[in-house]
């Protein structure tokens, strides 16, 4: 798909070094840390011809609503409505001496995104440019040649992305997937995947029954979930690259938790006739080929880091639910969370280095990012509702956990650092137990 | 058997019909032995049906019992309350009356744990019922246990009433 249009060139020398992640963040001195502060008020100007003699392009308008879109899930992000800026937000023309920025400092804009559009045989050219509002200097301009009516979206990616890049040095969210899990009617729960951005919403399964925490092996290729049915839990996997489902009874009775190892081998929490211990089964999923975890009681919820020296479980041995992490190459455990009775649904950056988790406080579950190799937590949603099983995109910066804050379960995304989450559209009805995927190639 | 009844009546109508046209005074007679005669069989038929209803009316009723009376539980607790063990002892006495019976058990939470800690308390709680259940003398083969964690709530409020009807065990019969 990407080879139908290329991009074609930086409009500068000079935004190749704007567009370095490091130099833009500080040249910008944008401080995203922290929530509900610090928000960024951004504007999307009017798109415009390329060639003052024409008008815009048809894509134009579907083009601005898709980088609208891409904007409009970052919780440190507020678009100005066109109404709030003086005189509107028609520009003179989309370079720096084209663009009155007074205009926009007047309705408190701190960057502005002016989109060019113009034919370009079969296709559109299309040219992006964010500048910041206070010096005019320019932040981020990208140009994409002969871009189908088709590829229009996975170009406001591509803009969007080189945006994100430069404000946090990552710009990946744009090309994640997430798998989620989605309640279709009575005791009907489906396997759905979609981008943050709210595209390419896909079912996945059509069991019936109910099919519950989804996740991802490393390569992209297969997802595994659990599904539950008339009167007992299977395993299912999801081939992507076949488009099949694979389906088989497990050694224990109840899955209550599934990961994959870095080497796509299968992790899972069960139980059978004894206790509830997670387990890493043999490439057959036949055995079980070795006890990760094992308690007197519930051990569940295994999750790795990226390169698998962590393991994050939920185990209640202590009498409550409460986050373990087990070194994965001396084996040894250690509990990591000391604050509230009732911590579950953990989750690693993919680096290892941080763990988001939901905690039960009086008015509802929370998420909170723990540090873990100083112990310091953060609390990252504030509710209403129940906050749960949160995710780390594979950027380690954006988090996206289920919330019932609007009276129905949806996914929101924020960062690890907080920030208003924001609604990510799933198609309606309830949705639980998102987990972010490999990047989608390019 | 029922045949042989039909038959015999058969049998007692024809010679009825005859013996009316034969003579009178036997027609007194014949009449009341075939009430006699029928009635017995009749009898016979009626004990035997409702012999079979009565205990397919009791089994049916032990079914109920063991279906429709649910165990209830604390929040994030799978531990047995006295009148949950006097429930189970008696589907325990039930199921060893009837052992064409196997139960399916199901553990189900409230909404305020997370999902999957819930599925796991759900199976606590499914296996700790059919624990006693061996206990009490039914075999295991006859018995199966499956979580649905918070997945089926009986009732929706967000209340301690309501989320109390929601932590239990389901028995189905199957």
């Amino acid at each position: 798909m990407q080879a139908t249009f290329r991009v074609f060139a930086l409009l500068a020398l000079a935004l190749l070094a704007a567009a370095r992640p490091a130099a833009a963040a500080q040249a910008l001195s944008i401080d995203i840390y922290g929530p509900g502060q610090n928000v960024v008020n951004m504007c999307v100007a009017a798109p415009l011809s390329l060639d003052p003699a024409q008008p815009a392009p048809a894509a134009a308008a579907e083009f601005l609503g898709y980088v609208q879109q891409d904007l409009g899930i970052l919780p440190f992000l507020r678009l100005t409505p066109d109404n709030q800026i003086l005189g509107g937000t028609t520009l003179g023309g989309v370079s720096r001496e084209q663009i009155d920025f007074n205009r926009f400092q007047l309705s408190k804009v701190d960057l502005l995104m002016t989109l060019g559009l113009a034919p370009d045989g079969a296709g559109t050219r299309i040219e992006g440019r964010v500048y910041e509002v206070g010096t005019g200097r320019l932040m981020v301009g990208k140009a994409y040649s002969q871009v189908s009516k088709e590829n229009l979206p996975l170009a406001a990616d591509l803009l969007c992305a080189a945006f994100l890049e430069a404000l946090t040095g990552n710009g990946d969210i744009f090309r994640s997937v997430l798998a989620f899990t989605k309640n279709l009617g009575k005791n009907v729960r489906e396997i759905f995947t979609v981008q943050p951005q709210g595209r390419n919403l896909s079912q996945v399964t059509s069991l019936g029954g109910a099919s519950v925490s989804p996740v991802w092996s490393p390569d992209g290729r297969y997802l595994a979930f659990s599904h539950h049915g008339a009167s007992m839990h299977s395993l299912g996997i999801w081939d992507r690259s076949k488009d099949r489902i694979f389906r088989t009874r497990l050694p224990g009775e109840t899955i209550t938790g599934l990961a994959f190892t870095p080497e796509n081998r299968l992790v899972v929490a069960m139980s059978g006739r004894g206790a509830q211990d997670i387990f890493l089964l043999t490439p057959d999923l036949l055995k079980v080929a070795e006890t990760l975890a094992s308690g007197p009681a519930i051990e569940t919820s295994p999750r790795f880091d990226k390169e698998g020296k962590v393991m994050a479980f939920v185990s209640d041995r202590h009498g409550a639910p409460q986050i373990f992490v087990r070194d994965m190459e001396s084996g040894a455990e250690r509990r990591v969370t000391f604050n509230g009775k009732y911590n579950s649904t953990p989750a690693l950056s993919p680096d290892g280095k941080h763990l988001a988790f939901a905690r039960m406080l009086p008015e509802g579950h929370r998420i909170f990012v723990l540090d873990l190799a100083s112990g310091a937590e953060r609390q990252v949603t504030f509710g209403p509702g129940k906050d749960e099983t949160p995710t780390f995109a594979p950027d380690g910066y954006f988090i996206v956990f289920s919330s019932n804050r609007s009276g129905t379960e949806q996914l929101y995304l924020t960062t690890r650092f907080g920030g208003e989450p924001r609604l990510i559209p799933t198609g309606g009805g309830a949705v639980f137990f998102p987990a972010f995927g490999p990047l989608l190639t390019k | 058997m029922k045949s042989r009844i039909i038959v015999s009546v058969a049998v007692l109508a024809m010679i009825l019909m005859l013996g009316a046209g034969c003579a009178k005074k036997k027609v007194e007679a014949e009449p009341m032995a075939q009430p006699a005669t029928s009635e017995k069989a009749g009898e016979t038929v009626k004990g035997e049906d409702m012999e079979a209803a009565a205990k397919k009316k009791a089994m049916q009723a032990a079914m109920d019992t063991i279906t429709n009376e649910r165990i209830y539980f604390d929040f994030d607790k799978f531990e047995l309350k006295a009148e949950s063990k006097t429930v189970l002892a008696k589907k325990a006495e039930l199921l060893k009356k009837y052992p064409a019976f196997k139960v399916l058990i199901e553990g189900h939470c409230d909404e305020r744990g997370t999902e999957e800690y819930n599925l796991g308390l759900g199976e606590k709680r499914a296996k700790v019922a059919m624990e006693f259940l061996v206990i009490q003398g039914v075999d295991v083969s006859r018995l199966k246990i499956v979580s649905y964690g918070e997945e089926r709530p009986t009732c929706t409020e967000k209340t301690e009433s309501c989320w109390s009807k929601n932590r239990r065990d389901e028995f189905k019969v199957f």
